[in-house]
């Protein structure tokens, strides 16, 4: 998958703005929103409220998790931690570096949180790394990824499957003693 | 007869659950990812796009009739452009996988028996007889005329390629499922049997959960 449309999906997910204009509410495909009040704040989907921003119609409140404590104390978990711990939100990446993108001034600390998330990042994708040479090496067939976000498991797609698929085949090889058929 | 008829069509509503356009909407979208992730051409979900495209149109046909440059009209536009975006991709997969796999999903479709769901769309189905007979004029008219009579049969490579169900796939789990057989008992391997627990996240080959990727009891990501 593109990471493009790992970041489409990441838009999804709902944020919480301040608008400055006054609408009633909106009737979406996606479901209904607002009504949007000046200084109210109301939640909708992240696309939209990177284009408000953009259009400087909104402050985006950033998200709980987007702080410098909360995530020093989360990086300093996953760090100690031998397996990967749950994320605050399933698209982490995305949505910081979307906010970090469009609404830095709203981000309190813009630039630490933007450090802490690339380490954060860093020391997952390491352990990813590492799980996946266990992984291939142990010979075995399936394994469950728990609390791995949609990005992490897009990185690793391409080369996982492909060298899976290939031990496997080699595997049926084996047993099957000669050709393997495949269905 | 037609009483039959009738009786039959009142059962059939019954079943149809009512669902809202957001619903629908989060249905297309794990249909896509599913389409998108799976080796083999997946049940196609036309219900949710032709509701979906009545959807759009509906919204398009508003948004023309309404105030041009007001603040609501662009949202709603940017809405549009997002889940036209989707299903078009979603068509436009199984497209590629119908012109890959062309033989393959015909036969599987002739397979299946009336009371189950179709594979393809009518128009899907079309295209895919289309697209073979193109293909066998092809391959006739640019070399299989030339060969020698007993060669010119080309009926082993038109049957093409089939999808590779033992790719790995990442799924994530919906609805618990025990007892499921991911390998089967060899002479070197046991078999392997694991719980699926709702949330949780795996990677697996294809093959052993494809008939929960149809259920929905898991979501290919």
């Amino acid at each position: 998958m593109d990471p493009a449309e790992v970041e489409f999906l990441a838009e999804k997910e709902n944020i919480s703005i301040v608008p400055n204009f006054a609408l009633e509410q909106i009737y979406m495909i996606g479901g209904d929103l607002g009504p949007f009040n000046p200084g109210l704040p109301t939640s909708v989907p992240l696309w939209m409220a990177c284009s408000l921003k953009q259009r400087q119609k909104c402050r985006i409140v950033a998200p709980e998790w987007m702080d410098v404590e909360k995530l020093s104390d989360k990086k300093q978990e996953e760090v100690d931690s031998k397996f990967f711990t749950p994320m605050p939100s399933r698209h982490y990446l995305e949505v910081s570096q979307l906010l970090l993108q469009c609404a830095t001034d709203d981000i309190p600390r813009a630039d630490e949180v933007k450090t802490l998330i690339k380490d954060i990042w860093d020391v997952r994708m390491a352990k990813l790394r590492s799980s996946i040479d266990i992984f291939v090496k142990s010979d075995a067939t399936h394994a469950k990824l728990n609390h791995l976000t949609l990005m992490e498991i897009n990185t690793v797609r391409p080369f996982l499957t492909s060298a899976l698929n290939l031990l496997h085949d080699l595997r049926s090889n084996l047993t099957a003693g000669g050709f393997a058929s495949q269905d | 007869m037609a009483e039959v008829d009738m009786f039959h069509e009142e059962g059939g509503d019954e079943e149809d659950v009512v669902m809202t356009a957001a619903e629908v909407l989060e249905k297309l979208e794990e249909a896509w990812l599913n389409e998108k992730f799976s080796p083999e051409l997946l049940e196609g979900r036309m219900d949710l796009v032709d509701c979906m495209l009545d959807q759009l149109a509906a919204m398009e046909n508003n948004l023309r009739m309404a105030r041009k440059g007001d603040l609501k009209i662009s949202l709603h536009r940017m809405e549009v452009d997002r889940i036209r975006f989707i299903v078009s991709s979603y068509l436009r997969l199984r497209l590629e996988k119908v012109e890959k796999y062309t033989s393959h999903v015909l036969e599987k479709e002739e397979q299946k028996k009336d009371n189950e769901e179709p594979l393809m769309s009518d128009a899907e189905r079309q295209f895919a007889r289309k697209f073979l007979e193109c293909k066998k004029n092809h391959f006739g008219a640019l070399a299989l005329k030339h060969m020698p009579p007993n060669m010119q049969s080309a009926e082993k490579e038109l049957a093409g390629v089939a999808p590779k169900l033992n790719s790995y796939v990442f799924l994530r789990v919906n609805e618990n499922t025990a007892n499921v057989l991911i390998e089967e008992d060899t002479v070197d391997t046991g078999e392997e049997i694991i719980d699926l627990e709702k949330g949780d996240q795996h990677i697996l080959r294809y093959k052993p959960i494809a008939s929960l990727v149809n259920s929905g009891a898991v979501s290919l990501i």
